[in-house]
């Protein structure tokens, strides 16, 4: 087992059962009341079937562990318009997602959201849109995602929308 | 006068070349050993004609110079080569850096990784350069067929390979000045001639070291390391499998030869023996004889016959005889023709022959 370090910060006013309570409250208002859920499709990478030379897997060649439901705050940028061909061939894409998910529920869900792997966002009943991690928030060394400097407590997730050319679910 | 003694009396004007295989120069007419052997190359494991040399091969064969031939060690360990083209798919990445990852999935340094500039460029290596027109299709090899009943060969035709160029980038990340060092040596060395060469399913193709840059960031506050980047250009072409013709040639060869031992301006003829043989009674003095070819008979010689002792007659009718005039002219046989020969022994009690030489008529 690795050795432990007791966290000391800011000891006299803050401490691991104000930590626990603190996370617990906003995991209760996060879960609970706002209650964003959304898909993860971890890929495979060890069934996943890839090419000698890139690496790449067709459509039908990734393998997913099964999609896990987590929740987490939710922030999506604007539509972009845009287009392929300077002004011609217009696309009108969602814009990026970026998720704020508690470490501690993905440890209770025994999951990791890793750089590449797909998130789905159901927009509405009938619509679910793709998006892929483009940057997995694994470090989180920065003040800004703990409480007062005691300790991390989350992570940012950004993931940018994917065609059903790349994803479709599964 | 005499000559000059500086003066060269016997100047070779034919000087043979040096090459060990074809001591007396090469004929022009067979395929020289060296060609052979690289064709060998190209067929091998396979059908009689090349396989598809296409993209994804020409970066197999990049990866494979990078990790065999740019091979490098600092203080006896490798550095390691990221075994893969990078691509866009995001996931794809780490599952072939994860076997020098640290905690966070970052690549552990020292690695070498590298990168292709996803535009590939009309070829401009001159041996391949517009020299043909169209995607005319040209002979390849002619290939023996045998269906179980008929045997004939298949020509197998391929047009000119596509030139290509693939920029490369090589880049080596690392902490340390020693690892720079070793990786530019290595580098350099095998491309002191300005060229080397990868080797996919059976060509040789040539690549040329085109830069070297640093990318190296040696910044106050943030962390520190070195990148170079060494850009190759490799001069590769493109073989598809899909192009490829073969066609039957001849299905099957019916040669007939009429065989006829002389030309018409010598008419050089064919000789036979025939010994005619007679017994020891008094009264065998003829001999009868059925030909089937058209023959002329002329006497060689004799035993026991008296001299201008024998007379041919065929079908019955004298043809050839002492009283004629000429005497004894060529008897001249047809096919089915009887021919008899009578003949007046020395010694009617002795057995008796005579011999014939038969010139075959055609």
């Amino acid at each position: 087992m690795a050795k432990k370090i007791p966290i000391t910060r800011i000891s006299k006013f803050f401490g691991s059962e104000d930590f626990s309570l603190e996370q617990d409250i906003g995991m209760e208002w996060l879960h609970g009341d706002m209650h964003f859920t959304m898909v993860l499709f971890r890929v495979d990478k060890k069934l996943s079937d890839i090419d000698d030379v890139y690496g790449e897997s067709g459509q039908e060649e990734i393998r997913y562990h099964p999609p896990v439901e987590f929740n987490a705050h939710v922030e999506i940028a604007d539509p972009q318009n845009k287009s392929y061909a300077a002004g011609l061939v217009n696309q009108m894409e969602p814009g990026n997602m970026t998720l704020n998910v508690y470490i501690k529920h993905l440890d209770e869900l025994g999951v990791d959201i890793s750089y590449g792997d797909y998130i789905g966002y159901p927009e509405t009943e009938t619509t679910m849109r793709y998006y892929v991690v483009t940057n997995d928030g694994r470090v989180t060394s920065d003040i800004k995602h703990s409480i007062g400097g005691y300790k991390a407590f989350y992570r940012t997730i950004l993931c940018s929308f994917v065609n059903e050319n790349e994803f479709k679910g599964i | 006068m005499a000559l000059p003694k500086k003066n060269k009396k016997n100047l070779n004007i034919t000087p043979l070349p040096v090459q060990g295989h074809y001591p007396y120069g090469y004929s022009g007419i067979v395929t020289p050993n060296r060609r052979e052997e690289l064709s060998g190359l190209i067929d091998e494991h396979g059908t009689m004609l090349p396989k598809s040399v296409l993209h994804a091969d020409l970066d197999r064969g990049m990866l494979d110079f990078v990790k065999d031939d740019l091979r490098t060690s600092v203080s006896g360990k490798k550095i390691p080569v990221i075994d893969r083209i990078l691509t866009l798919q995001r996931w794809g990445e780490f599952s072939e850096t994860w076997s020098f990852s640290d905690k966070d999935k970052n690549v552990s340094l020292p690695f070498v990784v590298v990168v292709r500039k996803p535009d590939v460029q009309p070829g401009s290596n001159p041996s391949l350069q517009y020299t043909i027109p169209d995607r005319r299709q040209f002979h390849y090899a002619k290939v023996p067929t045998w269906d179980g009943n008929r045997k004939g060969y298949d020509v197998y035709k391929i047009p000119q390979p596509v030139p290509v160029d693939v920029i490369y980038d090589v880049k080596i990340v690392c902490n340390r000045m020693r690892e720079l060092n070793q990786f530019n040596k290595v580098i350099l060395q095998k491309f002191t001639s300005r060229q080397a060469y990868t080797f996919v399913k059976g060509h040789y193709v040539p690549m040329i070291l085109s830069s070297v840059g640093d990318e190296s960031v040696v910044d106050t506050e943030d962390r520190r390391y070195y990148q170079q980047n060494y850009q190759f250009q490799l001069q590769g072409f493109l073989i598809d499998e899909d192009e490829f013709e073969v066609s039957p040639a001849v299905s099957r060869v019916v040669t007939l030869i009429g065989g006829e031992d002389r030309n018409s301006k010598e008419n050089k003829a064919v000789t036979l023996k025939s010994k005619w043989e007679y017994d020891n009674l008094s009264g065998s003095t003829a001999v009868t004889k059925t030909y089937v070819t058209k023959v002329d008979l002329k006497i060689i010689r004799s035993s026991n016959i008296v001299a201008d002792g024998y007379t041919i007659y065929i079908n019955g009718v004298l043809v050839s005889g002492p009283l004629m005039v000429p005497k004894y002219p060529p008897a001249m046989v047809r096919p089915n023709d009887s021919v008899e020969v009578r003949i007046v022994k020395l010694v009617p009690t002795d057995p008796a022959w005579i011999s014939f030489q038969e010139i075959v008529v055609r």
